[in-house]
């Protein structure tokens, strides 16, 4: 017996009723759901589809992910989707049974409820986190552009980190960056993606399909100055780097043609630029710092020999890996007398602008301190005194050299310093290690050691960076210096240190190499 | 990462017998072939797989550039068929699976022994002269509705932002149920899906092939299955009678008499 009532609960429900086939033909539905949707029963009922009363996406929805999930698990519940109602499209939350009748009849029981309340604040929700996601996908972007940039070394090195950035994170296709010269012309530093003709170095080619329409102002490409981001029409992206209004150059983007796609988001390129112009405007002064100190070190290494048929000495400087870490080595060479040639080679502790000046003031000094008839123990005795007065290149290491340019006699010493290195013409080498004594400023008694040159033999001294490596002992290091050295006479002395340098790696000192070779004057 | 593992690759049935791929459509995964695989397993190598995105697959593998156009989808099938090295298969796939197998083949003869297409479509917007189910205006309001509408389109997450307090393990069961797919790269999918259109495609396929279509279909109607057997170089139309897009679930027993016929005829033939 059934409660009373319970059969006008069909049509009186709060809910939109509907009885479908196995294949979604509406058999019955309650009178809520004929007025949602503004039919009336016979209508409804003449072989309509329950997809058919769906917008276009909860009809693909029933029939790709709905209609399947009642074949495999019998039910769905609480899927949202859209009715098209009468007046407009009415969200509505389905919830659905599938089962078999008595009569072996296979039928959906399906309830609708209306979820106009709660899908305003679902797509409150949803604006929320999409808003969320926003920002944080442009967090990311930004963190990896500030990242890569901060790795860029000199103005090339961070237009090279913005274009790859572009193509990895901001989403363009190809980039390009153009930077503002001293005299205001624009010069292309790096691109990345296909479509650039030309070389890095350019300065702007008018006749570039992107720069159609584009004027060259005189610091920036740009369709309109003062906007940090302009859209050009042919869909090229230009950004300002820097301050719209006087910006140090131009990151120009061409973004990726895929629907699948996001567009780019003119408020990540926006700060981007600002990003960028920072760091441009950080590598010019590196750059700046790093030519002054490489001018000072090769103005600090010149020598003037006047020319001589006695001897001929071939020197070779090379800066250390990192552009702005000058080292402290040096060479020299000069006459003490008409006859007596003095060669030196010299390594001061540490690196950067301060270790280049104490460079200078002790090759200077050892200039100062030299003349004839001092010799090699007394000259690294008074460069321990001026070392200690000075109070500049304690713990520097220095090889020196008096070559008898008469006879081929030489007297040296090594104040911790690498032994000097004769090749003799016959092809065998000869470590020097004599003559040996602490580093300058460490008082010890200082000591030389003499040898006679032969005619065609070749005398090297050299710094460290040539033949240390981390991970390798250092006598293994001579050996290669030997063995390479052996080459010296038929290749030259810029080859052998570029061979021996090749597997340096990105830790690779600065490196001085100076060799001499003696020959008799021609007796009269 | 092997291709395997990216796209949830599962064997089974006769490991000495020619190769048969399950290719399921846009909304679900492999669970679709429940009804129809098992009924070769004693004749055939079965393979099923999920499509990245999809089911068991390896989400991260989701790139939006590769799989912006079915050819990128279209590219895992040849990764998988020369992975496994099982020879020329019979390629089973539905919906837009169908015109993927059909990028596959056409690529790729040698690794294709026949094709069967269950509700295929080269494309789902009318154009001049043909007829494919849906108005241009039609998709247009299908991808503005899962871009901007939450309703309407991404029931399966809708447990999980919606809390549930009464049934926190309804949005549980729900998720880990069968079509799982993250709503994100679904979106995507239906992107790359509706807006495809392959019929220069298929007169380079060369691989034989049956098309199986249900006698009334709202996403691929009767005259684009009609198309697809027009066009092909080699083909066979099946008229099944079921209605809907998935005659996989709804009359697995049509499907898997209309795919023996084939390959029994078909063999005995050749």
């Amino acid at each position: 017996m059934s409660p009373p009532g319970r059969s006008e609960a069909w049509d009186v429900a709060p809910v939109a009723l509907l009885r479908l086939d196995e294949d979604g033909t509406i058999v019955d539905a309650n009178r809520v759901l004929l007025e949602w949707v503004g039919r009336d029963a016979q209508e409804v009922l003449a072989g309509v589809r329950l997809s058919q009363l769906l917008s276009v996406g909860g009809r693909i929805y029933w029939e790709t992910h709905l209609a399947p999930l009642l074949h495999m698990q019998g039910r769905v519940d609480e899927v949202a989707v859209e009715l098209r109602g009468a007046g407009g499209r009415l969200p509505v939350l389905l919830s659905a049974v599938a089962r078999t009748l008595d009569d072996d009849r296979r039928i959906v029981d399906v309830a609708l409820s209306k979820a106009t309340e709660r899908s305003r604040y679902e797509r409150e929700l949803l604006a929320a986190r999409t808003a969320a996601e926003r920002s944080t996908d442009r967090l990311r972007a930004l963190q990896a552009t500030t990242a890569a940039l901060s790795q860029g070394v000199g103005a090339d090195g961070v237009a090279r980190a913005l274009v790859e950035t572009a193509l990895a994170r901001l989403g363009a296709s190809s980039a390009a960056v153009w930077v503002t010269a001293e005299d205001g012309t624009l010069v292309r530093r790096a691109t990345a993606g296909s479509g650039w003709g030309g070389v890095e170095g350019a300065t702007v080619p008018p006749d570039e399909p992107w720069a159609h329409g584009l004027h060259t102002q005189a610091h920036v490409l740009t369709t309109d100055p003062g906007e940090a981001v302009q859209v050009h029409a042919s869909g090229v992206v230009v950004v300002a780097l820097g301050a719209p209004a006087a910006p140090q150059g131009t990151l120009v983007l061409v973004p990726r043609a895929d629907e699948a796609d996001e567009p780019l988001d003119v408020g990540v390129l926006t700060a981007v630029g600002l990003q960028a112009g920072l760091a441009l405007e950080r590598a010019r002064m590196f750059d700046q710092k790093a030519s002054v100190a490489h001018e000072l070190q090769i103005a600090l290494l010149t020598t003037n020999l006047p020319p001589d048929d006695r001897f001929t000495v071939i020197t070779e400087y090379r800066p250390g890996v990192q552009a702005l870490e000058v080292g402290g080595d040096w060479y020299d060479a000069f006459l003490l007398d008409d006859d007596v040639l003095a060669v030196a080679v010299g390594d001061v502790v540490g690196r950067g602008l301060h270790a280049a000046t104490a460079m200078g003031q002790l090759r200077s000094a050892v200039r100062a301190v030299a003349g004839p008839g001092v010799g090699p123990a007394e000259l690294v005795t008074r460069l321990d005194r001026f070392v200690g007065q000075a109070g500049v290149g304690f713990m520097a290491t220095l090889a020196y050299a008096e070559i008898d340019l008469t006879t081929g006699r030489v007297r040296y010493a090594c104040a911790g310093h690498l032994p000097p290195l004769r090749f003799a013409a016959g092809g065998t080498h000869e470590f020097l290690w004599e003559g040996r004594s602490t580093p300058l400023g460490v008082h010890s008694v200082r000591v030389e050691a003499t040898f006679d040159l032969d005619p065609q033999d070749l005398l090297m001294l050299y710094t460290d960076g040539l033949v240390e490596r981390r991970g390798r002992p250092l006598l293994d290091g001579l050996e290669d210096l030997a063995t390479a050295g052996a080459a010296l006479r038929e290749s030259s002395v810029s080859a052998l240190v570029s061979g021996l340098l090749t597997h340096a790696g990105d830790e690779r000192d600065d490196v001085c190499v100076l060799v001499v070779s003696w020959s008799p004057p021609d007796r009269p | 990462m092997t291709v395997l593992t990216r796209n949830n690759v599962v064997l089974s049935g006769n490991p000495g017998a020619p190769a048969m791929v399950f290719a399921h459509g846009f909304g679900c995964d492999q669970s679709m072939w429940r009804f129809v695989a098992p009924a070769f397993e004693s004749t055939h190598r079965v393979v099923l797989f999920d499509h990245v995105g999809a089911g068991g697959s390896d989400l991260s593998a989701y790139a939006p550039q590769r799989y912006g156009s079915l050819d990128g989808y279209a590219q895992d099938v040849v990764q998988i068929l020369e992975a496994l090295e099982l020879g020329p298969a019979v390629f089973v796939g539905h919906s837009v699976s169908a015109m993927i197998g059909a990028l596959a083949a056409a690529q790729r003869p040698d690794l294709f022994d026949r094709l069967v297409l269950v509700g295929p479509s080269p494309r789902y917007i009318d154009d001049e002269g043909y007829r494919g189910g849906f108005s241009a205006a039609e998709i247009d309001e299908l991808l503005e509705t899962m871009d901007d509408n939450y309703l309407g389109w991404s029931a399966f997450i809708a447990p999980v932002i919606m809390g549930n307090p009464g049934r926190p393990e309804l949005g549980e069961e729900l998720t880990n149920s069968f079509c799982r797919t993250d709503p994100a790269i679904a979106r995507r999918f239906a992107r790359t899906t509706f807006l495809s259109d392959n019929r220069a495609d298929l007169a380079r396929v060369t691989t034989p092939a049956l098309v199986l279509q249900c006698r009334e279909d709202v996403i691929a109607p009767p005259e684009v299955g009609r198309y697809v057997h027009e066009h092909l170089a080699t083909s066979e139309l099946v008229l099944l009678d079921a209605v809907g897009h998935c005659p996989n679930l709804s009359a697995p027993d049509q499907v898997i008499d209309a795919i023996s016929a084939y390959l029994s005829h078909v063999a005995a033939r050749s």
